[in-house]
């Protein structure tokens, strides 16, 4: 048995070990990262988990499913959507409640807003971290629009409070359809120029390519989901291999980086490139759908305790998933006849994805560790507060300084391409 | 394989030590119909790292998705969730694997000598259930910080469970 | 108060305390170029030793009771606390837990309350013009 005192007790005189951490948010995402480096070189990952467990799917027991919408709905902040629609999925496959094909259609296109602004919002996180502050700026700037589209459809830039079991809270009138559309041109032609600015750039080439590599057997054998996977050549996207909503109508292909960069090598540059070329991607899923929308119903049932009142009668088992911008969500629940579920179990893709950590930070520098630990999108901000301790030194590493050494590091490298 | 198949399989394999299998077709009725499919396989706890075992043996690279559970009067349900087939268009199914172990003596073997991925979700039940994996290579927390009573387990609703924890925030009251 | 000039710019640290990264991210949008708060010097600091303001989101999980206080302890005086977002208000949805020690103010005096889930980054702006009020006429702690 380990104890996390071991990889402190594990030092000898040229090793030492670092924490990056352990202010962290998201679900069950927050991390601090103990690592054990020889001079510059990481030799060991290990993580602690414990700092944003809020008990959810515990309070999810005791609460009706209508109010667990709203409940998981702050599961995440930033992919509000996709727990809120497997859950919905969950409760639907049990209750064998049909959704109204508008209402599939209004939960895509919104689905597919949330993966644009989540990648962008990614995107400029990965930019911030390489020292590019300029194109973290040009990056948020770009993710307004879409927040602006969302808050016309649901009323809210953020939370957007639009999905309900059996369909959707909110009709999208024929404006609004505009607005969608222009929406979907405009990310269409932002995605190629983002890709202009990352894939094009030979600074950000060097410090992207071969770092961070997560080899297909690893990826397979650690069950990684989403971008992650899909850059190290998995082929794995639920809107794909279970369609559902409006996309069987649609047909998604998973993104891999070798119909990108013609390669896959599973490092942080592919994924880099999967997730960009994915908001044009969405753009294009959404451009289809509000084509495509059919008339009708937008909800199984429009009062709610007529609708809770129907479930409080059905007992079973349920799954329900979801490709969230950064994979697959899948949510578990047990419904027995009462008015709250007996079990709910949410699995958000990080969960899954952190154990990659390991083989792509082993051998790294502690000068990649912000860009490898972003590169999972692991709903960022882990890298706050580093300790590094030793024998006889203890110094803190800041937020600032791991940031300030990956910033340095990829001026030397340009330095070095300057001809 | 589909979801049949797969079913099938097992009640080949574990002829009478299967005590129910089942398979769902959630059915989307859109321009083109697609289906989502699932199996649902309840096997004694003592032949889990089995099925398990044949599970890999019948598709290569099956995706272990996470374990959930709950306790039920006596016992302990947990329910491991796979997926196979991915990657592929529309030929996913989701395997799901329930065991039952008494409360008096809940010890279940660990999967992550064949699936290096079930780590996480492994720590998650010894200490959200109280389960012991026999054989996890790492035992230590992680969602629970390390200060978090020992013996409190937040998923069990009897007197293990967290209810002398639980505080009402909306009457907190100052400091 | 009359100033209508910022006599000098705020600095912030931003902790988070188990929130769902909603508020997180409005207040990064607030700092972005619609909103821009950088023009008025304002900034995100890396350490609370640095900052005039120490800005709480989330519901304080157990694990982060005892960070707050003492990143609380480590901001010099004089400093402003402002909590934004419902769960640090009052614990919103996440009203009732095993793992939660919050709300924000049962465990470190808050001065401004900016509530919405998440407030929108207007509102994280009046929010943060209140602070500087409060640092201003010297109502600080």
């Amino acid at each position: 048995m380990r104890k996390a005192g071991d990889i402190i007790g594990q030092e000898s005189r040229d090793t030492y070990s670092i924490c990056v951490g352990p202010v962290h948010p998201a679900l069950k995402e927050p991390v601090r990262l103990n690592l054990r480096v020889r001079g510059e070189r990481i030799e060991h990952v290990d993580f602690e988990l414990s700092q944003v467990h809020r008990g959810i799917e515990w309070m999810g027991t005791r609460r009706n499913p209508i109010q667990i919408l709203y409940l998981s709905e702050r599961i995440c902040g930033i992919c509000n959507i996709c727990h809120t629609f497997a859950f919905c999925r969950a409760v639907e496959s049990i209750a064998g409640i049909e959704v109204p094909p508008r209402a599939r259609y209004i939960r895509t296109i919104v689905a597919e807003l949330e993966r644009i602004h989540s990648h962008i919002l990614w995107a400029g996180v990965a930019a911030h971290e390489l020292g590019f502050d300029s194109a973290m700026h040009y990056a948020f700037r770009a993710r307004e629009k879409v927040l602006d589209v969302i808050e016309n459809l649901t009323g809210n830039r953020i939370m957007k409070a639009i999905m309900m079991i059996g369909g959707v809270r909110r009709d999208m009138d024929k404006g609004q359809a505009r607005l969608v559309m222009e929406a979907a041109d405009f990310y269409s032609r932002c995605s190629r120029k983002l890709e202009k600015i990352f894939l094009g750039d030979p600074v950000i080439k060097s410090r992207t390519r071969d770092t961070g590599i997560l080899t297909r057997h690893d990826c397979l054998a650690l069950c990684s989901v989403g971008p992650t996977a899909r850059a190290s050549g998995v082929r794995k996207d639920v809107r794909q291999d279970e369609p559902y909503g409006a996309y069987p109508d649609v047909g998604v292909k998973a993104m891999t980086p070798d119909e990108i960069t013609g390669e896959t090598r599973g490092d942080v540059y592919d994924r880099i490139a999967v997730r960009l070329r994915e908001i044009k991607q969405s753009a294009d899923i959404i451009g289809r759908c509000v084509k495509d929308m059919p008339e009708g119903k937008i909800a199984h049932e429009d009062k709610a305790n007529v609708l809770l009142g129907e479930l409080r009668g059905v007992q079973g088992e349920g799954i329900g998933r979801h490709e969230a911008p950064r994979g697959e969500v899948f949510h578990y629940v047990k419904l027995v006849g009462e008015e709250a579920p007996y079990s709910w179990k949410v699995r958000a893709p990080t969960y899954n994805n952190l154990l990659s950590w390991i083989p792509m930070m082993l051998g790294a520098q502690i000068a990649d560790i912000p860009v490898i630990a972003a590169s999972i999108d692991p709903c960022m901000s882990c890298t706050n507060r580093a300790v590094v301790t030793g024998p006889g030194r203890r110094q803190v590493l800041g937020q600032d300084m791991l940031h300030d050494l990956s910033v340095k590091r990829t001026r030397e490298l340009r330095r070095g391409l300057r001809p | 394989m589909n979801a049949n198949d797969v079913r099938d399989s097992f009640k080949r394999r574990f002829a009478g030590r299967i005590m129910a299998a089942r398979t769902e077709i959630i059915k989307h009725k859109l321009k083109q119909v697609r289906h989502a499919s699932r199996v649902w396989i309840t096997v004694d706890s003592g032949e889990l790292k089995n099925a398990v075992r044949h599970l890999c043996k019948i598709t290569e690279h099956p995706h272990f998705i996470v374990i959930s559970g709950y306790e039920k009067g006596k016992y302990l349900e947990l329910t491991y969730h796979f997926s196979l087939n991915y990657a592929s268009v529309m030929e996913e199914v989701v395997l799901s694997i329930k065991v039952r172990v008494s409360k008096e003596n809940p010890v279940l073997p660990t999967i992550t000598d064949l699936i290096p991925g079930a780590l996480i979700s492994e720590r998650e039940m010894q200490e959200m259930l109280g389960v012991r994996i026999k054989g996890i290579p790492d035992s230590r927390r992680i969602f629970l910080h390390p200060g978090f009573p020992q013996g409190v387990y937040p998923w069990r609703r009897d007197e293990t469970g967290p209810a002398r924890l639980v505080r009402n925030l909306h009457k907190g009251g100052g400091r | 108060m009359k100033s209508r000039d910022f006599s000098r710019s705020l600095w912030v640290f931003h902790l988070n305390t188990g929130s769902c990264n909603g508020c997180d991210i409005e207040i990064l949008a607030a700092l972005t170029p619609r909103y821009d708060v950088e023009r008025f010097g304002m900034k995100l600091v890396g350490s609370p030793r640095h900052a005039d303001v120490l800005l709480v989101t989330g519901p304080v999980t157990r694990d982060m009771e005892d960070k707050l206080k003492r990143v609380y302890a480590q901001t010099p005086d004089p400093k402003v606390v402002m909590v934004v977002g419902n769960c640090g208000n009052t614990g919103d949805v996440f009203y009732e837990s095993y793992n939660l020690a919050g709300p924000a103010d049962r465990l470190i005096p808050v001065d401004v309350y900016v509530p919405g889930c998440p407030p929108r980054p207007e509102a994280v702006i009046y929010g943060v013009v209140k602070a500087w009020k409060l640092l201003e006429e010297g109502k600080r702690r």
